[in-house]
């Protein structure tokens, strides 16, 4: 379905400085220094695949995602989204992919969410009796019909973006690159989101793309994991290739009522130990030990007065891929 | 076609959520235009005469001149203002969508605030038409030939804002560059050719090709000289010079950087 092949995008930075002068000497003068956003990187998604695209900010995630969708031209390289190059065939790549930006909405801000869909399908050319299913079905998935009629820029950030993943579905497209989807939302939201990815993919056959910073994304969505870095792939395999290369980072933070002395605690599992005054985070890897295990070593060591448990950052479960 | 005007009215209708603001910015373009209107008149009452061109004359360049350059500040508001979809990487939505980001731009917005000065430029022409007491035939070729230059002018000034426009892929900003290539130009265009220095008639007849919008064709209407050919001339002009920027257009969407998040 998707195929990238030597794929580059280099970024030529020019020193731009102010004004009209300055914009013009800028735009031809030849100080400048390139950067490797995306650096000859192959993959190939097959049909039905769920496939996490992952990697600190600046990796060249969404770099990849808008030369996939025909936003950007690479520098070099072959790409083929659906048997067709979405540099050539632009416009007929556009109907077989549907695209969500977590972070810029697609909808008319200022128009009712029925408003956007009644454009969008003009724009797609879908049948009205394609669009009455579309959103009984949509209705259904996502419950978009409570919100239907107020104006996006009254919704919430969760209602937002189903209804920004509802407008992505409008044409019925069988490829989706979502580009941080959940990027924002509460625990409720996120769950009905992937609650509504996982059965996009199961039942209705969709293959997804999707960019992410959160891992429960990824272990509860994705049957593959492409990591990226520095604008090359460091590992493309399955979740369970990704566990073994790093475990299931995990981080608790305790708060003590006193800093106690623990110079001496050999766990295995721990990785890292770090104070902040009588604050203590722990990053661990849960593979290795388990979090009751943890809770109650914690508890030994001094007297808690909090625990809470934490994310890791995406950034630091990538670091330990080499 | 059904989706321009789902897509207008969707805008339209994106304006009137704030009403408030929509009737204000009309209203002080209309006191804009007025104040315009009355300082040009107290002008051309003091000179009655430019370089062989009187106040009625000069009024129908200026009408022309004028019309051209509202009309595209109404129906291609997006494509002046494109600076903000470089800065805030808003072009990325439009290259998403099975149509091109050309015509997404232009169904996208209207700004009907800048009406005002249509208008002014009409009642311009009017008066100047009026006041040059033409003969039957001559008023007859003048008035079927006033749409053609208009026409030609707005394609023009649309094939020049997208220029300037196609710039912003690499510069990013092109506000400083539209005062040169766009409000210069055509507020040069309101006054006759011939009172420009040799170099600027270059300019104004090459790159900036504003003197075939009114110059070219009201110098013949007007037996100022020049012969038929002055009448053929703003079309083909016009319409040459919008497959150059619809080229260069294409090219530039080319070299797109996006912006990062």
């Amino acid at each position: 379905m998707i195929q990238a092949q030597r794929l580059n995008k280099h970024f030529k930075i020019y020193e731009t400085k102010k004004g009209f002068i300055g914009s013009f000497t800028s735009l031809l003068s030849s100080k400048h220094h390139i950067v490797k956003a995306v650096d000859d990187i192959s993959f190939s998604v097959e049909e039905g695949e769920f496939v996490g695209y992952i990697g600190p900010n600046g990796a060249g995630k969404s770099t990849t995602i808008k030369m996939l969708s025909g936003i950007l031209h690479p520098t070099s390289g072959e790409i083929k989204v659906g048997g067709l190059s979405p540099q050539k065939k632009r416009k007929e790549v556009a109907k077989k992919i549907g695209i969500v930006f977590g972070q810029r909405t697609q909808l008319w801000w200022d128009l009712p969410l029925r408003d956007s869909f009644d454009i969008l399908k003009e724009m797609y050319k879908v049948p009205d009796e394609k669009y009455r299913q579309f959103l009984r079905l949509y209705d259904d998935m996502l419950q978009i019909g409570k919100f239907m009629d107020t104006p996006v820029r009254k919704l919430s950030l969760g209602q937002r973006m189903r209804g920004d993943l509802a407008a992505a579905m409008i044409h019925n497209p069988d490829i989706l690159f979502l580009d941080e989807p959940t990027i924002g939302l509460d625990v409720n939201a996120k769950t009905s989101i992937r609650a509504f990815l996982k059965e996009l993919n199961q039942n209705e056959k969709k293959t997804i793309l999707l960019t992410t910073h959160d891992m429960d994304d990824i272990e509860l969505l994705c049957s593959r994991v492409i990591v990226i870095n520095h604008g090359k792939i460091v590992l493309d395999g399955t979740l369970e290739d990704l566990r073994k290369n790093i475990g299931l980072p995990s981080v608790m933070e305790v708060q003590y009522r006193v800093k106690p002395n623990t110079t001496e605690i050999q766990l295995e599992g721990i990785e890292r130990m770090t104070w902040e005054y009588e604050k203590l985070v722990i990053d661990y890897d849960r593979s290795l030990l388990s979090s009751p295990l943890l809770l109650q070593n914690v508890t030994q060591w001094g007297e808690p007065v909090d625990i809470q448990m934490k994310e890791p950052d995406i950034e630091q479960v990538i670091q330990k891929i080499y | 076609m059904n989706l321009y005007l789902k897509l207008l009215s969707g805008s339209l209708r994106s304006r009137m959520q704030y009403k408030m603001n929509f009737l204000v910015s009309s209203l002080s373009y209309g006191l804009i235009m007025a104040v315009d209107f009355v300082l040009l008149a107290a002008i051309l009452q003091r000179f009655d005469d430019v370089k062989g061109w009187n106040l009625y004359e000069v009024g129908l360049l200026y009408g022309i001149s004028s019309v051209a350059i509202t009309l595209y500040r109404v129906f291609c508001v997006e494509v002046h203002n494109f600076e903000r979809y470089m800065v805030e990487g808003e072009f990325d939505s439009l290259l998403i969508r099975p149509v091109s980001p050309l015509s997404l731009l232009l169904t996208k917005n209207i700004d009907l605030s800048r009406i005002g000065g249509t208008i002014q430029g009409i009642l311009i022409l009017v008066i100047s038409i009026i006041g040059l007491k033409l003969n039957n035939v001559e008023l007859f070729l003048l008035l079927i030939y006033l749409p053609v230059t208009i026409v030609s002018g707005v394609l023009i000034c649309f094939s020049l804002g997208l220029i300037t426009a196609t710039i912003a892929f690499w510069t990013q900003r092109i506000k400083d560059f539209q005062t040169f290539t766009l409000y210069a130009p055509f507020n040069a265009a309101n006054y006759p050719m011939n009172i420009y220095p040799g170099w600027l008639k270059i300019i104004f007849f090459t790159v900036i090709p504003v003197g075939f919008m009114n110059y070219t064709p009201i110098l013949f209407l007007l037996n100022k000289g020049g012969d038929l050919w002055n009448l053929a001339l703003p079309p083909v002009v016009g319409i040459i010079f919008l497959c150059i920027s619809l080229c260069f257009w294409k090219f530039g969407i080319r070299h797109y950087h996006s912006t990062g998040s």
